[in-house]
Order: structure tokens, then sequence, then C-alpha cells
């Protein structure tokens, strides 16, 4: 099964999981974002030359479902995985906590960047103080999510990356 | 974790710059209404909906379980508060009869007949909100193919619930009351007086009426809108004339403007619980006036489809 089949069926699944698990169960009223949490591993584990191309195809497909024009999730999810994997081919060694804490910030960065993005293209009621509160909420759950996501996406990307 | 990539640093940068234009470019066109755009939207969304019921009844036990562990507690609370509320009901049963009678009354005295001509099509709630950010937003399980098309409005026996928004062949969006930023035309019942007024954040259960009010001269009392009294949406609204939304709870003076009135209305549907709801299939004018007029003087503009298209 080739490496592009694999990420597809795998942000399928995560757009199903979103869709229905997501909708009803949820953390102090907030849900995790699954696609998020999967452009941040790819951008993680290869790079950044590919890593913001699967974030903004993760992006592109969230967006459908989001009432903000298609686009504002995709150049989010883009940008901050460009963020994660610069951020991380500067550091000489890294680890599953390192990995948890990358994701906890570049999550919640993700929901922050949403909104603001959102709020410059005409969707101002994004920009609320609640945001904060849904940023450090996502990071945290995306954080808890990280090792049971981990091997699916290693899985997913072909087993580039593997986690050491 | 990450292997070096020759030349990989001025790709990625190049590569995120792409990224970044096609984003840009998607933005744009979706904003200007580009209708490729959202027919592949609404494509992709149809496609998936019948997976998605799939695996929503799959694991629907696991988000049951949930919500039976998590929200016990407000289970508890809220099953005592029903036996509360059946006992008063009960009580009241005859008091809301004649109340109920009074209403229809009060229906045919100021001439209304759309509700037996415009045509309703039953949908069931698919899903809330799916993201972070979309609170005010409700999924249901009849699209364009029904004949629904967006700005229709959306509502329950008690009353209006919003408008369609986006709409799929098989789902359709409803933007609910309970945005802040879904502004309605309404209709005092008691004074027929006519305003603009929308739901406070935070308090999906109370409607402000904050524009097109005037304080009465010399603080007349007879002239103040009856408290408990009806409010419905006005034939100058983008929805059919006369929807119920709820009862005058307050009425005080604009604090920000000394000749303004503004009304507070609770809500006769709790937009966060429902399960059921009906779209009236008739298109009203596009926008809320800016300067509401009096309903009495502005004949019904409500085009209700013939034939519901198909396929769209």
């Amino acid at each position: 099964m080739s490496v592009p089949f694999r990420l597809g069926a795998v942000m399928l699944a995560a757009l199903l999981v979103q869709l229905t698990v997501f909708v009803d169960v949820r953390f102090f009223g907030v849900a995790p974002e699954l696609l998020s949490l999967l452009a941040v591993f790819a951008a993680f584990l290869i790079g950044s030359e590919r890593g913001p191309l699967v974030a903004f195809i993760a992006g592109l497909i969230w967006d459908v479902y989001l009432p903000t024009p298609l686009g504002v999730t995709a150049l989010t999810l883009a940008i901050v995985a460009y963020a994660v994997a610069k951020f991380n081919e500067g550091l000489f060694q890294d680890s599953r906590t390192h990995l948890v804490m990358v994701v906890f910030v570049a999550s919640g960065t993700a929901v922050l960047g949403y909104a603001l993005i959102g709020g410059i293209m005409g969707s101002a009621e994004l920009l609320r103080i609640d945001m904060f509160r849904i940023a450090l909420i996502v990071g945290s759950v995306n954080a808890v999510l990280t090792p049971l996501a981990s091997p699916i996406m290693v899985w997913a990307l072909g087993g580039e990356g593997t986690m050491r | 974790m990450v292997l070096p990539q020759g030349g990989g640093r001025d790709r990625g940068r190049h590569r995120l710059v792409l990224l970044a234009l096609t984003a840009i470019t998607l933005l744009s066109l979706d904003l200007s209404g580009f209708g490729p755009i959202g027919t592949a939207q609404r494509w992709m969304r149809d496609l998936l909906h019948p997976v998605a019921e799939v695996t929503g009844a799959v694991v629907s036990p696991f988000a049951n379980a949930w919500n039976a562990i998590f929200d016990y507690g407000d289970l508890a609370a809220e099953r005592d508060q029903l036996r509360e509320d059946l006992d008063d009901a009960l009580g009241a049963q005859l008091a809301a009869e004649a109340e109920r009678e009074a209403f229809r009354r009060l229906l045919e005295a100021t001439e209304i007949t759309y509700l037996p001509t415009i045509p309703t099509e039953t949908a069931s709630v698919v899903r809330t909100a799916v993201g972070n950010f979309d609170d005010h937003v409700i999924t249901i399980d009849k699209g364009s193919n029904h004949g629904i098309r967006p700005g229709m409005a959306v509502v329950t026996g008690a009353g209006l619930v919003g408008r369609v928004d986006r709409v799929d062949a098989i789902t359709a969006n409803v933007q609910l009351l309970s945005d802040p930023n879904l502004v309605i035309g309404v209709r005092l019942a008691s004074t027929d007086e006519v305003g603009l007024g929308r739901t406070i954040p935070d308090d999906p259960l109370t409607f402000v009426i904050d524009r097109g009010l005037e304080w009465p001269e010399g603080d007349d009392q007879t002239l103040f809108p009856a408290i408990g009294s009806v409010v419905v949406t006005a034939a100058s609204s983008r929805y059919p004339a006369e929807i119920p939304l709820g009862r005058i709870t307050d009425v005080y003076l604009d604090p920000e403007n000394d000749i303004a009135m503004i009304v507070e209305v609770e809500l006769a549907n709790d937009v966060r619980d429902l399960s059921y709801v009906t779209v009236l299939l008739a298109l009203g004018v596009d926008q809320v006036p800016m300067v509401p007029t009096p309903s009495t003087s502005i004949p019904l503009n409500i085009e209700v489809p013939q034939e519901p298209e198909a396929g769209q």
C-alpha cells in the first residue's frame, strides 16, 4: 500500500471520527482537532519539505465542514507544520516527551491561527476571548492522544522518521 | 527523527509560499462565490454523508457511554427538574389550552394565512457543531433534493429556531437563533410595533430587540408592550411573518439612546436541545431592512417554490 493511499485513509478515518465521535464527546465543551494532530505529526516526522503539504491537504479536508471559507484551516496548518518542522530540524535530540510538548503547543497555536486568519477573512466572531481556552484544551487533548496517533502516523508515512 | 534533507530548507520555504498562494486563491474564490468551489465541497459532503452516518451508528454506543459517565450529574438534575416540570405542566394544562386558543384568535384577528399555505419539510438533526467555533450550527438530514434552499426559516411547534444556511443535496446546515449575528425582524403582538433583534451572546434563551422601537412620549404606560405578550416575525423580515419567537419579559429605556426602547424576550425554543425541526419551504426577502416599517402596511413578501428541483 503506497504512502499517499495510507495517508489518505488515515485522514479520512480522522475526519469521520471528528464528525461522529467528537461531535458528542467533548472535553469542557471542546473537541480535539484530529486533523491538526495529523498535520503536526507529519511535519514532525517528514520535515519542512513535505510536512506542510500533508498539513495543507488535511486542513483542506477539514475546511469543507467548517463555516469559514475554504482554505483558512489549510493555510493555518501549513504554516504551523512548517514552523514545527523548522523548529524540530534545529534540535539535536528528541523524545516522546518532546513530541508531546510540540503537539500541545502546535495544536493550540493552530487553533489561535485559525481564529486569527478566519477573523481577518471576515469571520470576526472567531476572535473572542474564549479562543484561548479552546486552544489550551485542544492542545492538551491532542497531546494526550499523541501516543495513540504516533504509531498510526508512522505507519501512514511508511516508516519515515520513526520514533527514537 | 527528521532525516537530513539536502536543499530541503529552500524547497520547503518555496513550497510553503506556493501552498499559501494556493490557499489565498481558494479563499478568494470561495468568498466571491465561485460556483465550482462550492459544488466540489457539496459533492464531498454528500459523498461522505452515508459513510459518516454508518460510522456514527457504529460509534454511538461509545458516545452515549461517554455522555452517561460524564454527564450523569446533569442528567440526574435534569430528571428531577423534568419531574417538577411535569407536575407544573399537568396543573397548567387547562391554562395552556386557553392561551393557545387566545393565540389562535390573535392570528385570526390579524388575518394571517401563511400557515396553511406554506409547504413544510420535517427533518431530524444529524449532528450539532463539528468544530470548536461554530456553536450555533446544526446539520439536518434534508437538503436541496427536498426543496430546501438557503435562507428558509426553520421552526418547531414552539416557534422559530433559525435559518437554513448551507445546503447540500441531502443535508443542510441551520444557523440557529442563538447566533448573535443572526438579526431578526420582529413584531410585538401587543403594540404592533416592528423592530430588529438578536440573542445575547452566551445566553441562547434571551432575545433582545434593540433597534426600531421608540420610547413612548411622556412615558405613557399604556403604550408599552405588555409583559408576557407574544413576539412574532415581522412581515418585513426575511422570514415568513407571524412565526412565534417568544414572550416579552422586560422593557426598558436604552441606556445609550434615551428615545429608544429595548425589549427582552424569553425565546420559546431552547435551540441547544433539538431532535427534529421543520423547514418552511418559502423564500422571504433576502435581507433584513435597515429601517423597520409597520408590518401591517407591507404585504407578505413570500415566494413559495412550486416544484423542488432535484440534484441541487
